[in-house]
This record gives structure tokens, C-alpha cells and sequence, in this order.
């Protein structure tokens, strides 16, 4: 079972992809990937990211397999709103944050990360979409630390919280707090370097580790191989989909 | 989908080589062998066979430095030099120097080509493209029929003071139309940094450093065709599976892989590399 945590659909405004949610799946399918958590890409830009999340639900829809995590934003007003909106859908298994891009400070969703955990919902809280040096030049967004996820996720025990785009150094430096904190998780999508995740299984992390793609904007060939190429197969197989299905209530 | 098929799905087709390596160096392991030991066995799990090497810092462990002495170029290349003997099968070496001392650096190259049989040269982030100190270093390149593999980002964050942008390497190969030139970083070039070097059949393409991000391996063989573009990973920086995707990810035709990974570098390299195409 493969578990794609961390993909998207849509158009990203200074890289072209081909982001129709068809595509996607198609090309997360041919790599065997079973299911496919997926945020709306347009949200990050737009100031009321929750426009976009009545679409996500719809084309979702039609595929048994595609799990639609719609971005919530606590500074929108209608937040609330908006997260008992996705509650009435039944494969809404956890909800999407991009502090970085609204922008917040974390402790601003203090409040909406409580009602998720009545909810029952896990979150995604994204470090980085882009590398910065690939951003365009007049719209640079900084990436959010992962430590600071790490912090948000102790001010939420109940709350299952994954960090989203954080690099092997990044994931490194949290290994403490990782394997201290039972909710909290990294998705590997944009680990990267010599041996990249294989380290962190030699830390002892592998059951805080997620697969995603970060497709369509990266390469799920990429995405897959990141994981399956250095570890045995007994490691490959938690992150690539055994830690997904035990952390969340699909 | 099991994992063994998986597995099997995401092995390179061919060899693959890899024109863009850095040993780890001595800040990050105790030896050359430690170093050659790990970056083998990951370039086994990945499926690649051989690797073009060089070190951008001295033997001596400091960290890499943009504008080395040439003292410490030649340590690095010594270092280079030792990482070959352990493999020579598999590493291929480049020759580092540094164009803030031209003369220097031809003395250099002869005593490692000439010398020692290193295959190719690097420069980095010591002088932009455009700087003349460049120009004997490009000339000797000519002669001695070895490529120069020239560092090239295009940072909307902006570049290091000495650090090519795409066209500054585009002003290179117009300069030199003879000489061999790989620009590094086909992602950290970008849409734009493609489109440069069009007009450069001199400039080959490699497809190291920067994410995975989709379509760029489409995009440069588009624009350049599928013999203008080469494999590469920029390790320890990058990983070689999620480089090796970026070639077998993308939508190109199947003789366009076996090109990219392995024929267009065989093409490149000077006859005692030793690399046939296949």
C-alpha cells in the first residue's frame, strides 16, 4: 500500500505543470501509488484560500481514491465555516495549512487546531512549496521552520501533525522531539542530499516518516525512488504507506 | 504494485553516468576510502556505474571556499586523484582550478591532464563567466580536447558575486566555439537559463542540483535537443535517485534516456576516460 500524503492539484503561477487532477493520479498510479491526499496548488496565493476548496471536493469526488485535504486558513474569518464544511465530506482525512503564504503565525491557529482534534482530522502544515531561489524575484515567500510545527504539535498532544517539506537537516535536528512527541510526523517529499532518508532510518525514525510527492510540481519518479532506492524493504514499505495508514482514521 | 516491481520499475533502463560528482571530502569523513566506499554504494543502489569527480575544497578539511588559492586547488585534486585509485573503473576526474590565476591554473591542468589523465575541468564561483581570466583555461581546454564543466545558477534571490549566471556561460561558449562546455544545474538555470544557451551548440546541459521540479528535462530537450543534455546529480548535495527521475520521469523519447545518461557524456570525455557509447 502506498499512501501519497502530500500532493496537489492545479496551476502554480511561476512554474508550469500539468496539474488537472486526471494527470496527477495518472501519474502517481503508474508508480503503484494507492492513495492520493491532494490540496488545491491555486490556494496559496489566493487571500481567501477557501475558494478553492468546494472544487478540490467535487473533482475529487469522482475517484474513490483521492483523498481531498482542503487548505484551511485561520485568518480568514469564516474559518469555521469552512472546517465544518469539510467535515460533511467523508474522505476528508486531514486539512492542509500554508502559514507561510497567508502569512500567520502559527499560534494564530491555535484555536482551529483544537477543533480538529474534535474533529478527528490530522493537519499538514507546510514548511515550503518552492525552493526560494526558484521563487519568482517580487513574490519571495520565507520558508516556516519546521520547529516550529514541532512546537505547535506540543501545544496540541491530541492533535496528529505532520510536517510538510521539510529537508533531511531539518528532519535531523527534530529527531529528538520526533521520537518524544507521539504526534508528531514528517512527510519527505523534498528530503534531499547523499543517503537523504536513509539517515533518518538510521536515527530510528522511520516509523515518524511519510511518503509524499509534492506532485505535480515535482516528479513522482523523484518521489519514489527517494524512498525506495536506499532503504530495505521492511523501512521502505512504513514510510511509503504502513505509518499513514496507522496515524490516520481513513 | 509490490515493492520488488517497483524496485524493478525504477531502475535506470542503461549504464548511467554521472557527470557531476563532489567526493565528500575530508570535513565530512575520516578517509578516502570512507569516502569512495559510501559514495559507491550509493551510486550501486541507484544503479549508476561511473562518476565524473572533484572536490571544491582542500585536502586540508576546511569548508568550500568560492575563491580558492591555488594550493588549495591542487590539494583538492590530489585528493581527487586518490579517490580514483580506489575505483578507477568508476571515477572519472576533473581537474579544479581557479580563473582568478589564469597561468596558474593551465599549470595545473597540464600537471593533472597531461599528468595524471584527469578528463576534464571545473570551475565554480570564483569569477563569472564573462571574466577574461577564463580565457587560457578555455583555450587549454581546446587543446588538450577535455570538457569544462562550469557552475551556473540563475538565483532569484540573487548570485554570489562571482557565480555564472546562464548567459554569462552562453558569453563563454560564443568566446570559445571550440571548447567543450557542460553548464551545470539545468534546475537552478531554469526556463530561462534554456533558453540562453540555444544558440550555443558548444553548451551541453547537466541535469544536477536544484529539485525535482517537473518538465525541465522535457523543456531542455525541446529547446536543445536530446544530445545537448546530460545526466548528472551534484552529489552529496542532491540524491541520485531523485536526479535519476528527473531524465526517467520525464516525457522524452527512449533514445533520449539512453543519450542523456550515458551517450552524450561518452561524447564528451577524451578517449582515455575509457567510456564507449553504448
Amino acid at each position: 500500500m502506498i499512501i501519497d500524503l502530500n500532493a496537489f492539484t492545479g496551476h502554480w503561477p511561476s512554474h508550469p505543470v500539468t496539474g488537472d487532477l486526471n494527470s496527477v493520479r495518472a501519474s502517481l498510479h503508474e508508480y503503484g501509488v494507492d492513495r492520493i491526499c491532494v490540496s488545491p496548488l491555486e490556494a496559496a496565493w489566493c487571500r481567501n484560500p477557501h475558494r478553492f476548496n468546494e472544487a478540490l471536493y467535487r473533482t475529487a469526488g469522482t475517484f474513490p481514491d483521492v483523498y481531498p485535504v482542503p487548505v484551511l486558513d485561520p485568518t480568514v474569518a469564516t474559518w469555521k465555516k469552512e472546517l465544518e464544511r469539510a467535515t460533511r465530506e467523508l474522505r476528508v482525512k486531514l486539512v492542509r495549512l500554508l502559514p507561510a503564504y497567508s502569512p500567520y503565525a502559527l499560534e494564530a491557529a491555535d484555536e482551529l487546531l483544537e477543533a480538529l482534534v474534535a474533529e478527528n482530522l490530522a493537519v499538514i502544515i507546510q514548511t515550503r512549496l518552492e525552493d526560494p531561489r526558484r521563487q519568482h524575484q517580487l513574490a519571495q515567500v520565507p520558508d516556516i521552520p519546521a520547529a516550529e510545527i514541532a512546537n505547535t504539535a506540543e501545544r496540541h498532544p491530541a492533535l496528529t501533525v505532520i510536517i510538510g517539506g521539510a529537508r533531511t537537516g531539518e528532519i535531523r535536528g527534530l529527531k529528538d522531539r520526533l521520537l518524544a512527541s507521539p504526534n508528531l510526523y514528517a512527510d519527505v517529499s523534498q528530503c534531499d542530499g547523499l543517503d537523504a532518508i536513509k539517515v533518518l532510518v538510521e536515527e530510528g525514525l522511520t516509523e515518524k516518516l511519510l511518503f509524499g510527492s509534492h506532485a505535480p510540481l515535482f516528479i513522482p519518479y523523484s518521489a519514489l525512488s527517494r524512498v525506495v532506492t536506499d532503504l530495505a524493504d521492511e523501512d521502505a514499505a512504513a514510510i511509503l504507506g504502513d505509518n499513514a495508514e496507522r496515524i490516520i482514521t481513513w | 504494485m509490490t515493492l520488488t516491481e517497483l524496485r524493478e520499475k525504477l531502475r535506470p533502463p542503461c549504464p548511467a553516468l554521472d557527470i557531476h560528482v563532489h567526493p565528500l571530502g575530508p570535513k565530512r569523513v575520516d578517509s578516502v576510502d570512507e569516502d569512495a566506499r559510501q559514495i559507491l554504494a550509493a551510486a550501486d543502489r541507484a544503479g549508476v556505474e561511473k562518476m565524473c569527480i572533484f572536490l571544491l575544497h582542500p585536502a586540508s578539511g576546511e569548508g568550500q571556499l568560492p575563491e580558492p588559492t591555488m594550493d588549495q586547488c591542487r590539494e583538492a585534486n590530489d585528493y581527487n586523484l586518490q579517490m580514483r585509485e580506489r575505483s578507477p573503473d568508476r571515477f572519472i576526474p576533473f581537474c579544479y582550478v581557479n580563473p582568478m590565476y589564469p597561468q596558474e591554473s593551465v599549470a595545473e591542468i597540464d600537471r593533472c591532464v597531461e599528468g595524471e589523465q584527469m578528463c576534464g575541468i571545473k570551475l565554480w564561483i570564483a569569477r563569472r563567466a564573462t571574466d577574461p581570466g577564463l580565457d587560457p583555461i578555455l583555450q587549454r581546454s581546446v587543446e588538450l580536447g577535455i570538457p569544462v564543466l562550469q557552475h551556473a545558477w540563475d538565483k532569484t534571490t540573487g548570485n554570489l558575486s562571482g557565480e555564472p549566471f546562464p548567459q554569462d556561460v552562453a558569453h563563454l561558449a560564443k568566446r570559445h566555439p571550440e571548447a567543450k562546455i557542460i553548464m551545470a544545474h539545468l534546475n537552478g538555470c531554469g526556463l530561462r537559463g534554456v533558453e540562453h544557451v540555444i544558440d550555443c551548440p558548444n553548451i551541453t546541459v547537466d541535469t544536477g542540483g536544484g529539485d525535482p521540479e517537473a518538465g525541465m528535462v522535457d523543456t531542455a530537450v525541446n529547446a536543445l535537443g536530446g544530445k545537448r543534455v546530460v545526466f548528472a546529480s551534484d552529489l552529496p548535495v542532491r540524491l541520485l535517485g531523485q536526479c535519476l527521475g528527473k531524465t526517467l520521469g520525464a516525457n522524452i523519447p527512449e533514445q533520449f534516456v539512453r543519450d542523456i545518461l550515458w551517450n552524450n557524456a561518452a561524447r564528451l570525455l577524451p578517449e582515455w576516460a575509457g567510456v564507449k557509447p553504448i
